[in-house]
């Protein structure tokens, strides 16, 4: 999918060189490496002469040989100028390998973190566009690719250009026809091998998109295991598996197909090239219009073409891929983030006790039609708020609204008093704390995550805050207590305890504004219950908001919001509501029926 | 979507291994024809590569330096040479062609062969087995291990095959040319493998560490992007920047040092083979000048020492790849040999005319052995009986569950079906015969009529009968079009409530004996809620009937209760019985109307 999508955007940029892109991504990194690069190019260029040299040598010495006009010690001399040349060459190869690619790598290095820095500064509806899959791709394939055009790419254009020029040239020195004639087939491999190796990209990307569905499809199986058995799904998932198999087969076998074409074809023009020089050089050598020396230097020449002539075709592909991937990679560094970030000419004192002024809000998501918040008014004041409502109400856009994490028009938003786009964005997050309904966490000790918001918290204020969310007694059976690391290579916590960890980390942070989006779904209603019970005292003075369907839970705040299909319904408290709105009621009803006997079985 | 730089500590397995080529030919049986076939084409290839050259020396002794035959004869034996020279490339290019599509071939299907016995292996292993393992690991088995066994088929095979035959063919024909000059040549062979072999070594640690930097980058990326949200919330972009550009660092570390080991490495043939052109003119002039070469065997030497580098250079990079291939492979078989420590009776017994009694006698059981689970648990459900488990968390009450579908077998006791021990049936129909409904489901990337038949073989009409009768359709009519509405990735999103209304109508299509429902703990949308309910009403009715309770309204409906506690019934009886009894059960009740209202 994100293959294809991808696909898609890139069109426009095989049409045009995009000089902006290349000024804005890679100039910086040419110009600072300029005397690498320079060094680099001087020695591939110094590597492509010698070698060039290497076979005049050889025509003198089979040409002497011919003539008899040779000693024993004149051949050791030409070998030892042969080896000493080696010995150069070594050495300059390592020298332009190492600058040049080496420059690819940093110049790699250097548009990675400049994607990461970009990433980190955009908002909600800039990820609603792209998977993390896509910025994945972005960073690794778009990345790689844009390396290996400015590292290979360069090396194997300049390489050839210069390998192909002298050997051209020392032909043409020996015998302008039959150079004609030898090279007649070359421009032939350059076009194929261009076609093909653009069909294979494509057959390619095929192959490679299958296999990530089949190494979906194992991972999804295999990590249901249980599910699979207990509705005896194991042919069935196996015969389904068959089929993903042998598509993915196929398609490997139409890569083949133009994989199998690519080499041999080379060398069939290179073999018809020889062909050529064999029979009309020969003839040359028999009419005595060149040496057997130049003759044998002649094929040794040709011989060199070859890798030059593929490589053309190769490195063209490589620079297309390679400013493609260069474009999206602009495009994504470029892209605005949609929140307004005012910068204050001098830090704003922190707001005490801010609290939030909707007035007639309306926000819709830029994937949907319609509105889903629509005449928002309300007053957040310092206090506990329920917020509360059916599903697709419009309850966790209101609070990702809240902690800033979508753009909204002017007039819309105060808080503190102020209009938040006029507020730096660090400024008004500093004050929320923030539980979202998924629990994230990130790969770390479970200190670590909980001191997240407050790297220098010491562990009393982590242990209260783990005591306050009811998760310390479950952090205290784990091995290594706090230090236990979480995440892919750690300990699996479930649902319920992450989402306490998660409100573990919004207390300790002891942010004048607490957003709560239904952050306790996963523990049961007695503990979540509790939890907020004793966090009541907590609370004093803050503006809590707390999205819930869990009528005891609003039922302890100050006031209710009943959200539908994204206006305020009705709001009040607890008493007022159960008088007059009848979602609240029959949800009231329908909680207290269980309610009374049910959460027996919860705790 | 990918396996980002898969990096594992892989064992050194041998190339000498001989066991297991034995197996890997084995899975290659099937195609032995054209493995032949690509010898056969191989050896062709190889005289064919070995010949050119040989066309040209002989065209340059017998017609170019004729000096003493007539120019036409001359012209004429260089067109002989040139129309065969001609007739062989043609051939080699239709022989390469085929020898690679053929193995490609092959390694496909039998690289096909060895992933779908792994993975149906894989879903008949017990549940015991995947506990150890993660899951990262046994999908690396089933793709990226795999993918590497294939590059043996493909390029290796092809490369290493060829390469070889070529090696030795070149180092007879310069022995049949001039063995002095060949033996002088030969001493190349093992100097340019032992730089390979050192190298292939060296540039193989270099790889696998900078994968490993390049998976931790990948991971710290991706798992950034999934708390994006968060992390700019708590202000830590600094932190995270700093972090990403240490690692970034890092990688480009490995990689600077990865392009010096090439750069020392890669010009060392060119070298050799240059060295070795220098040899062959100081020492081979010599004996040209002493009439024991011709100049036309010079000059087929010289080429010849260029045939025979490529193979060296080739070798080199394959040599890394047949190794870590033969890692894989071991791995994979490994796994192979894995079995199932639940045994499945090679005599499964039947049952016929089911009753539905189901007895669990006795039961103990932990996941470790000496961390018991269930104690001492026994009850039995008369057919057609209703029975409510009821617990707190960790109770043990899912753990019965998967003991009764045997993912696992107690320590000690029996779970008895109409008096036959489970553990005496067959797996499948032991699993058939008890439906399970799981808060979980698994969904197929399909339409919701597909993911409710499954392999059942029911038809449409079944389904909407299923459906109509337990009140489902309303919930199946809510969605876009019915029963035809892709759901899973890519489709429409199902609700807690709606999973486990698609696991209850699945579950129906098969028309257990035996009906499992463990209840979802989660809160479900009251329109869910309600179409269960009647389901459950609906369905429970005259079936065997084990509950997982979470909500009273379906406690109440089972003829019998049991309370279980840290892994012991510790009360049964009925609802009012129990309350009755002012024990365990009604002190919970109590509990709960205490913090309710």
């Amino acid at each position: 999918m994100n293959i294809n999508t991808s696909r898609l955007d890139s069109k426009d940029g095989n049409r045009r060189i995009p000089f902006t892109q290349l000024r804005d991504l890679l100039l910086p990194a040419f110009r600072r490496y300029r005397l690498r690069i320079l060094g680099g190019l001087a020695a591939l260029i110094i590597v492509d002469f010698l070698q060039l040299i290497i076979p005049r040598f050889i025509k003198q010495g089979v040409d002497a040989l011919e003539a008899l006009t040779v000693t024993p010690s004149g051949l050791l001399r030409l070998a030892g100028i042969i080896v000493l040349i080696a010995v150069f060459v070594v050495f300059l190869r390592f020298t332009w390998r190492y600058l040049i690619i080496g420059f690819s790598r940093l110049l790699e290095q250097m548009v990675r973190n400049q994607i990461f820095a970009h990433i980190l500064k955009m908002d909600a509806q800039f990820f609603e566009k792209r998977t993390t899959g896509d910025l994945m791709a972005h960073s690794s394939n778009d990345l790689s690719a844009v390396q290996m055009a400015c590292g290979m790419g360069v090396v194997a254009a300049v390489d050839a250009l210069v390998m192909s020029l002298a050997a051209i040239g020392f032909m043409i020195a020996i015998h302008p026809l039959l150079t004609l004639l030898a090279l007649l087939p070359m421009p032939f491999l350059a076009f194929t091998t261009r076609v093909l190796s653009a069909k294979l990209h494509k057959r390619f990307a095929t192959v490679q998109e299958e296999f990530s569905e089949l190494t979906e499809f194992s991972r999804s199986n295999l990590i249901s295991i249980g599910l699979i058995k207990a509705y005896t799904m194991e042919a069935f998932q196996t015969d389904r598996f068959d089929r993903l198999g042998k598509r993915y087969v196929r398609s490997n076998l139409r890569v083949a197909v133009i994989q199998g074409l690519i080499t041999p074809l080379a060398t069939l023009v290179g073999s018809t090239g020889m062909l050529m020089v064999l029979y009309f050089g020969g003839c040359l050598v028999i009419e005595k219009t060149i040496t057997l020396g130049d003759f044998v230097a002649f094929i040794t020449y040709l011989y060199m073409l070859i890798w030059p002539m593929m490589a053309i075709g190769w490195v063209a592909n490589l620079v297309q891929r390679g400013l493609t991937s260069l474009d999206r990679i602009y495009g994504l560094v470029t892209s605005q983030s949609t929140l307004p970030d005012p910068i204050f000419e001098k830090e704003p004192e922190r707001f005490a006790q801010p609290g939030f002024r909707l007035t007639d809000l309306t926000f819709t998501y830029p994937s949907g039609k319609s509105p889903v918040l629509h005449n928002l008014t309300l007053n957040l004041d310092p206090g506990m708020h329920g917020v509360t409502g059916r599903t697709g109400s419009g309850k966790s856009t209101l609070c990702q609204l809240l902690v800033r994490l979508q753009p909204l028009a002017d007039g819309m938003l105060l808080f503190g008093g102020m209009e938040v786009n006029h507020l730096p964005l660090a400024f008004t997050r500093s004050h929320i704390g923030y539980v979202s309904q998924e629990p994230i966490l990130f790969s770390d000790t479970i200190a670590a995550n909980i001191s997240f918001g407050r790297p220098d918290a010491g562990r009393e204020d982590i242990i209260r805050a783990a005591a306050s969310a009811a998760i310390h007694d479950d952090i205290m059976t784990l091995k290594e207590g706090y230090d236990t690391l979480i995440g892919e290579r750690g300990v699996k916590l479930s649902g319920g305890q992450r989402q306490r960890l998660a409100l573990a980390r919004a207390l300790l942070c002891n942010r004048p504004v607490l957003i709560i989006d239904d952050g306790l779904s996963a523990v049961d209603v007695a503990t979540e219950h509790e939890v907020f019970a004793g966090l009541k005292r907590h609370f004093h003075g803050k503006t809590v908001v707390i999205v819930s369907n869990r009528i005891k839970l609003l039922s302890m705040t100050d006031h209710i919001i009943v959200l539908a299909d994204g206006t305020v319904q009705s709001e009040g408290n607890h008493e007022h509501l159960l008088a007059t709105n009848s979602l609240y009621q029959s949800m009231f009803t329908k909680q207290m029926q269980q309610d009374s006997q049910e959460e027996v079985v919860l705790p | 979507m990918m396996d980002y730089g898969y990096s594992e500590e892989g064992r050194q397995a041998s190339l000498g291994d001989l066991q297991l080529w034995r197996r890997i030919l084995h899975f290659s049986a099937p195609y032995k024809l054209g493995l032949f076939g690509a010898v056969v084409i191989s050896l062709f290839i190889t005289w064919a590569t070995l010949t050119l050259p040989y066309l040209v020396q002989t065209a340059i002794d017998g017609s170019i330096t004729a000096t003493q035959l007539p120019s036409a004869e001359r012209v004429a034996g260089l067109a002989r040479n040139a129309l065969f020279y001609g007739a062989i490339i043609i051939g080699v290019f239709f022989a390469s062609f085929f020898q690679i599509l053929v193995l490609e071939w092959v390694g496909q299907w039998v690289m096909h062969g060895v992933r779908q016995s792994l993975f149906s292996h894989l879903l008949h292993l017990d549940l015991p087995f995947f506990n150890t393992r993660r899951t990262g690991q046994l999908v690396t088995r089933l793709t990226n291990d795999i993918q590497n066994m294939n590059e043996m088929f493909t390029s290796v095979i092809v490369t290493l095959f060829n390469d070889l035959l070529r090696l030795l063919g070149i180092l007879v024909l310069l022995f049949w040319m001039n063995p002095p000059l060949a033996a002088l040549m030969s001493i190349f062979v093992p100097v340019a493998l032992i730089i390979t072999i050192f190298f292939a070594q060296l540039a193989r640690e270099r790889f696998r560490a900078i994968r490993s930097q390049l998976a931790k980058l990948n991971s710290f990326l991706s798992e950034t992007l999934s708390g994006i949200g968060i992390l700019q919330l708590f202000g830590r972009q600094e932190t995270s920047r700093r972090t990403f550009e240490d690692l970034s660092a890092g990688y480009l570390h490995r990689t600077l040092s990865q392009i010096r080991l090439f750069g020392t490495f890669m010009p060392l043939t060119e070298f050799l083979s240059s060295a070795a052109v220098a040899l062959i003119l100081w020492y081979g002039g010599g004996e040209v000048l002493q009439q024991r070469l011709t100049l036309g065997e010079l000059v087929a030497f010289i080429s010849y020492m260029r045939l025979f580098f490529q193979p060296l250079r080739e070798l080199s990079q394959k040599y890394s790849i047949v190794q870590s291939a033969m890692a894989s492979a071991e791995r994979i078989f490994q796994l192979l040999d894995t079995k199932s420590i639940i045994d499945q009776t090679l005599t499964p017994v039947t049952i016929a005319n089911l009753q539905g009694k189901l007895e669990f006698r006795n039961l103990l059981f932990g996941y470790e052995p000496n961390n018991l689970v269930l104690h001492d648990i026994s009850f039995t459900l008369r057919p057609g009986q209703t029975v409510a488990l009821v617990g707190t968390t960790g109770s043990g009450k899912t753990t019965l569950v998967s003991l009764l579908l045997r993912f696992y077998d107690p320590q000690e006791g029996q779970i008895l079906i109409d008096d036959r021990d489970i553990a005496t049936l067959d797996l499948k129909q032991l699993r058939t015969l008890v439906g399970v409904i799981l808060q979980d489901v698994f969904i197929l990337q399909d339409t919701l009529l597909a993911n409710i038949i499954m392999d059942t073989g029911c038809g449409r009409q079944q389904v909407e009968e299923i459906l109509t009768r337990t009140g489902m359709d309303r919930f199946v009519n809510k969605l876009p079009h019915g029963l035809d509405t892709p759901i899973g990735d890519g489709g429409t999103e199902l609700s807690t409530g709606e999973k486990q209304l698609l696991s209850f109508a699945r579950v129906l299509c098969r028309n257990p004996a035996i009906l499992v429902l463990d209840e979802a703990t989660a809160a479900i949308d009251t329109e869910s809620e309600n179409i269960l309910e009647q389901a459950i009403a609906d369905s429970f009715q005259g079936r065997t009937s084990l509950i997982i309770a979470h909500r009273l309204s379906t406690i109440r409906r089972a003829d019998h209760i049991i309370v279980m506690a840290r892994g012991k019934i510790v009360e049964q009886g009925s609802h009012e019985e129990l309350l009755s009894h002012n024990g365990h059960y009604a002190l919970l009740v109590a509990m709960d109307l205490q913090n309710g209202h």
